[in-house]
């Protein structure tokens, strides 16, 4: 398998990560886009240096994480990147339109967290384990325990309010 | 929403996603290209532009620096050169160092603090350029006079009258603006700073 072709494939196997990170890290459709595309060109770019130390999610969700805090901003802006066939963007229009709703909610819900506390519940979402966690994270077991259960309490308090 | 019910919307999320079709390997192979414009870059591109602008303007002044006979006109042909300098290279060295962020090595935390503290240090460059633009005004158009025109300007006291209320108006608004977007943006810098502490 080539190069190409093993990327290739990593991407569409993970295209779910890279989607759910660039969708909690911006809030215009077309930031999305741009963010995804950076996420899959700086995993592109450090491919070859990639040398297995890490799991290869790991390292996935430290580059799109990380990928994703250069990419924030406040306003709405011009679109930056060219067309590609509408196919990132788009990637979650086969859903059903009450599912549509629930995620936005959820992502809604997230957003308002900081930066950190957004990409520390993203990985426990995803299932993650707290060693993992602080190690994407770059934080001590404590310090993400802790985190993570503040988290906890303001999503809960957040949720009763609504 | 409580937080199972989360959990779950997340879990039957990320299977949806699973089953998408839409990602093709040409699409993928597209998006290695950087055939578009990240936001650092696009930044960096205009900057660039900006500081040759400025290079190019002080390689004129230097090169007819003798021109400017007075201590005055010399004095503003010194500040001209020194902003026309400094301040391009302090703002490509601050973009390169927002640029070299390493998003394979460093940990997530380690890039919140590199990227805030990276992105504050430009934002205050921009905000002292903000600043001693205003100052290049009022030191340029003597030099600028000097060196195409052959004429003092400070001996010619009516253009004052007309450059100097118009140029106190617009510094008036630009330094309000100017300030407002520093502050906003630099709060919530901090505020991301010290949660990390």
């Amino acid at each position: 398998m080539s190069k190409e072709e093993a990327f290739t494939q990593l991407i569409k196997e993970h295209q779910g990560l890279i989607y759910k990170v660039s969708s909690l890290y911006t809030e215009q459709q077309q930031d999305q886009n741009d963010l995804y595309q950076e996420i899959v060109y700086q995993l592109w770019k450090s491919y070859d240096s990639f040398r297995g130390e890490a799991k290869m999610s790991t390292w996935m969700y430290r580059v799109a994480l990380n990928t994703a805090i250069g990419q924030l901003k406040k306003k709405k802006r011009a679109p930056n990147t060219v067309s590609i066939d509408q196919g990132v963007v788009h990637i979650m229009d086969e859903i059903d339109a009450d599912l549509d709703e629930r995620i936005k909610a959820l992502n809604a819900q997230i957003q308002q967290l900081s930066i950190l506390d957004r990409g520390l519940i993203l990985l426990l979402l995803e299932g993650k384990k707290y060693e993992e966690i602080a190690e994407i994270a770059g934080l001590s077991l404590t310090n993400v325990a802790t985190r993570i259960s503040r988290i906890k309490q303001k999503l809960k308090s957040k949720m009763t309010k609504n | 929403m409580e937080l199972q019910e989360l959990q779950t919307l997340w879990s039957q999320m990320s299977r949806e996603l699973a089953d998408q079709k839409k990602l093709t390997n040409d699409i993928i192979m597209k998006m290695t290209q950087e055939k578009y414009v990240n936001k650092f870059g696009k930044i960096a591109v205009y900057e660039t532009i900006g500081a040759v602008i400025c290079f190019a303007a002080a390689l004129y002044v230097l090169f007819n620096f003798g021109k400017l006979e007075v201590w005055y006109l010399q004095l503003c042909g010194i500040f001209t050169l020194l902003f026309l300098i400094i301040l391009p290279i302090l703002t490509l060295r601050s973009l390169r160092r927002i640029k070299e962020i390493n998003v394979v090595e460093n940990s997530f935390v380690d890039t919140i603090v590199q990227f805030t503290k990276a992105k504050n240090q430009l934002l205050l460059l921009q905000r002292v350029g903000i600043y001693l633009s205003f100052l290049l005004m009022f030191t340029t158009l003597p030099v600028a006079s000097k060196l195409l025109k052959n004429k003092d300007l400070f001996l010619e006291t009516d253009i004052w009258y007309v450059y100097l209320p118009i140029m106190g108006i617009f510094l008036f608004f630009f330094t309000r603006w100017g300030y407002g977007c520093y502050k906003n943006i630099t709060s919530s810098a901090e505020s991301i700073l010290s949660e990390l502490e």
